[in-house]
């Protein structure tokens, strides 16, 4: 059984009296513990997609099928129960923050909502949960915008992690990072899939990384499948237009040049 | 105090919290200076100002102390402006964030109940409504809230559509966290900074709605206020018209103060905003 | 090779909170005429500070010390400045320059009727201290030089194009605005050559978009409209500050493209700011890299990446996660 099944997923867009389908019939699945990526140019439909299967946004068409239940059934207090299961890392880690948030308060969320600690056990757990990311306890008290981008996004690690999911969502959570900070996240979410078999659903437009990481990949053009498989094999022979221009496009360094 | 220093920047700032700060002077002094009925017989009829000293600025037609009444309309005047403008802020507050956080059919009904009280008069609508339930200062604030909520309503809902589709409110609702809660503790905190910065405007409205009320009449009969004094003033218009003059200046720098005040506090939090 | 300009002991500084924050510490580097340097480093490395500086964009709470010396050939026969149109007693004095080595220092509130590429004009004019640049004119080659002018002589293309670029005027205008202003152009030539410019940089239908408004296109060919326009006036120098960072990989490699082939056409000189030192190896014949305000290493493309003399530059290279980077998950393969 997967644990995450999307079939036949589509969505469409009005916009200015044009209907645009950002995802059309779109099907893949996740096993526990599996990376897959999901990579193609901007406008192919990966985040929107990432949006669909956590349901911040509703599919036109298709289903979703999430630890053996019909995810899209699920509605209100049920639906916000299962959320625990499914969590997000997004792409910039100051906007997915409120702005006046601290980041005891950003953990203390889901711990209360899912009713996983009691108020005196939280700032325990909240401790607990920033030393597993790699962060000082000391840093709860600290306002969002105060910390660095790099500890920003462990934070967000650490709230997606909180409710101890089986599948997190990665909308580019690397892309905004430095060099430097993404080599310390990305083995942070290694460690982490390691330990505790979450799964991921990598969005990212860096083959690069998506190779480095990803069991499979799913590459998108224009909100459909283009082609989709072992992530190595396909950035290493893509048979697809799109997945030849993204390879060809992608940076190379060839560092045995010497001067 | 760096925020109160940045705010005294501008002399239209000064200016305004002078104002405010005598306005405030004299609410609370009002029962310490003036103790007992400022409406209680005081002297002789009609005194003229600065003739008797202890009667500064003389007596009314029934020969009650102009500057205490004036004290103690001052009263009134922040009670029942700040009171109806904190009211007109939350309703419209809540009002806009529901209507813009659920959108669909609660938008459409909020939004239309919104343009229905606005395509009436406030002034009307404030006097119909104390007209009906009977003058009191509690009345006369519900009263001025329900002509000025719209605006905040209005300013709030706006502010929410933008702030709906940012990431932390998805972040929120991934999370699970319930529709009221993300619409309450996540939207509306941040949307409320232009809402705030209309207060001034609606603060200084209100003063000016309750007293153009007591003008009419429609006042609380147990309370001396500004707009009562005047009205009182102008049976003897011609023979004594500082009775009328004396709190319409009081009326004219109290909204003045407040505007500048408020004025101030815009281009203080914008700087900040903009240094950020 | 000769230099372009020549950054002297640049130091800039930012009050932020009450406490000086230093930008940038005494940056020394020569920028060749004619060379395509990249500047390299991650958040908070200056390197956007520093394309700000050369263009004398700096915003008014800036502190500058040192400066800019530039050996730019005067202006040619084309459009002297005493023809150019809104000319301001400043510029006068710059045109007086010509021919004089003294320094010639320069407010960059001076440059503010520039048109659309420079930001934030009312703050800064008036501005007596802070984000105040010596940019002096030094003895070119030609005996003659100048201080530049952004626009006329630099070219600059910010990350984000759709905040670049005006969205209530039309494609053509904007790019016509700048030919018109700098070139001495009338409308009708300057809309000329922007259909032109727009040809060169590769827009699809260059005749329709003359009169498109910049939500009508998409990100990539917002870049190549902002692009156009700052290569409108023929400028020396071309800065490119993450212009290609909100972009995905296909339009990057694209525009990385069309900027590459208009330096080589035009004989710009090139100034590309990144993050992505792959990227960067790629365009640019020399690389110097940043790292908190200051200039950790600079050489040639092929020494900075084959022979890195720095541990901070050979953490950047090893940091990088190419297409032949090895996979990080043969261990974590679903055999639990």
């Amino acid at each position: 059984m997967s644990l995450l099944a999307v079939s036949n997923l589509t969505k469409r867009y009005r916009r200015g009296g044009k209907t645009v389908t950002a995802v059309d019939d779109v099907s893949f699945h996740i096993e526990p513990g599996e990376t897959l990526a999901l990579a193609g140019p901007s406008g192919s439909g990966k985040s929107t997609i990432a949006r669909l299967a956590l349901r911040l946004i509703e599919p036109d068409a298709g289903g979703i099928e999430f630890e053996g239940d019909d995810f899209l059934a699920l509605s209100g207090s049920p639906l916000r129960a299962r959320r625990a299961r499914l969590q997000m890392v997004f792409q910039d880690p100051l906007a997915a923050f409120n702005p006046r948030a601290t980041v005891a308060r950003v953990l203390d969320d889901p711990l209360r909502i899912h009713g996983i600690a009691s108020r005196s056990e939280r700032p325990r757990r909240i401790a607990a949960l920033l030393e597993r990311v790699g962060l000082s306890a000391g840093l709860a008290p600290r306002a969002i915008h105060e910390i660095s981008g790099g500890q920003r996004q462990r934070v967000a690690i650490a709230r997606a992690i909180a409710t101890k999911p089986s599948l997190i969502v990665l909308d580019e959570a690397l892309s905004a990072l430095d060099v430097s900070v993404r080599g310390q996240i990305l083995d942070l979410l290694l460690d982490l899939q390691r330990q505790e078999r979450i799964a991921y659903l990598f969005i990212s437009h860096d083959l690069g990384v998506v190779r480095t990481i990803a069991h499979r990949v799913v590459l998108l053009d224009g909100g459909r499948i283009a082609e989709s498989g072992d992530a190595r094999a396909i950035i290493d022979a893509p048979q697809s237009a799109v997945g030849k221009a993204l390879v060809a496009a992608t940076p190379r360094l060839n560092r045995s040049i010497g001067p | 105090m760096i925020p109160l220093r940045r705010f005294l920047h501008t002399p239209e700032a000064i200016a305004g919290a002078i104002l405010l700060t005598a306005l405030f002077a004299m609410a609370l002094s009002a029962s310490l200076l003036f103790p007992g009925d400022p409406q209680a017989i005081a002297g002789p009829a009609l005194l003229p100002p600065f003739q008797d000293w202890s009667l500064p600025l003389g007596t009314d037609r029934l020969g009650r102390d102009v500057l205490a009444e004036l004290f103690h309309g001052a009263r009134t005047s922040l009670a029942v402006g700040l009171a109806a403008a904190a009211a007109a802020l939350a309703v419209g507050a809540v009002v806009g964030t529901l209507a813009g956080f659920a959108g669909g059919l609660v938008d459409e009904m909020l939004m239309r109940t919104t343009d229905a009280f606005q395509t009436v008069p406030s002034f009307l609508l404030a006097l119909a409504f104390v007209s009906v339930v009977g003058p009191s200062l509690g009345v006369v604030v519900i009263a001025i809230a329900l002509g000025t909520w719209t605006g905040p309503a209005r300013v709030a809902r706006a502010e929410v559509l933008s702030i709906r589709e940012r990431d932390y409110v998805a972040s929120a609702r991934a999370v699970g966290m319930h529709p009221l809660e993300i619409a309450f503790r996540e939207v509306l905190p941040n949307a409320l900074p232009p809402v705030l910065a209309m207060s001034s405007v609606i603060v200084a409205a209100a003063i000016l709605t309750e007293a153009a009320l007591s003008f009419l009449g429609l006042g609380d009969p147990n309370r001396v206020t500004w707009g009562g004094m005047i009205s009182e003033g102008r049976a003897v218009l011609r023979t004594a018209p500082f009775l009328s003059i004396v709190p319409g200046i009081a009326l004219v720098l109290t909204v003045l103060g407040i505007y500048l005040a408020g004025e101030g506090i815009v281009e203080t939090t914008a700087v900040r905003r903009g240094l950020s | 090779m000769t230099a372009l300009a020549s950054i002297r002991e640049l130091t800039v500084t930012y009050r932020r909170d009450g406490r000086e924050v230093a930008a940038l510490e005494k940056i020394r580097l020569d920028i060749m005429a004619g060379e395509r340097l990249a500047i390299i480093g991650e958040s908070g490395s200056g390197k956007s500070t520093l394309a700000l500086a050369i263009a004398g964009l700096l915003p008014g709470s800036a502190t500058v010390g040192g400066g800019v010396d530039w050996f730019l050939p005067s202006f040619d026969a084309k459009a002297p400045p005493s023809v150019l149109p809104d000319i301001s007693p400043s510029r006068g004095e710059i045109g007086s320059s010509t021919g004089v080595s003294s320094p010639a220092a320069m407010v960059i509130g001076e440059i503010r009727d520039d048109g659309a590429i420079s930001p934030l004009e009312g703050e800064m004019s008036g501005r007596t201290e802070g984000g105040l640049i010596e940019r002096r004119a030094q003895k070119s080659a030609s005996g003659r030089s100048r201080t530049p002018l952004l626009g006329r002589d630099i070219g600059f293309v910010f990350q984000d194009p759709s905040a670049s670029l005006d969205p209530v005027m039309t494609i053509g205008k904007q790019i016509a605005e700048v030919a018109r202003t700098h070139l001495g152009l009338t409308w009708p030539q300057a809309y000329t050559k922007a259909k032109t410019l727009l040809e060169r940089v590769r827009l699809p239908d260059p005749d329709s978009a003359l009169r498109a408004f910049p939500h009508q296109l998409s990100g990539g060919q917002k870049q190549r409209v902002a692009i156009a326009a700052a290569i409108a006036a023929g400028p020396k120098l071309l800065i490119a500050d993450e212009a290609t960072s909100a972009l995905d990989t296909i339009v990057q490699a694209e525009i990385v493209a069309l900027i590459r082939r208009l330096v080589a056409e035009d004989g710009m000189t090139l100034l590309f700011i990144s993050h992505d030192i792959a990227l960067a190896a790629e365009l640019a014949d020399r690389i110097a890299v940043f790292r908190h305000g200051k200039l950790v290493e600079l050489g040639t493309t092929a020494r900075i990446i084959g022979a890195p003399s720095q541990a901070y530059t050979r953490v950047l290279l090893d940091a990088h996660i190419g297409l032949d980077a090895a996979p990080l998950l043969n261990r974590s393969r679903l055999d639990a």
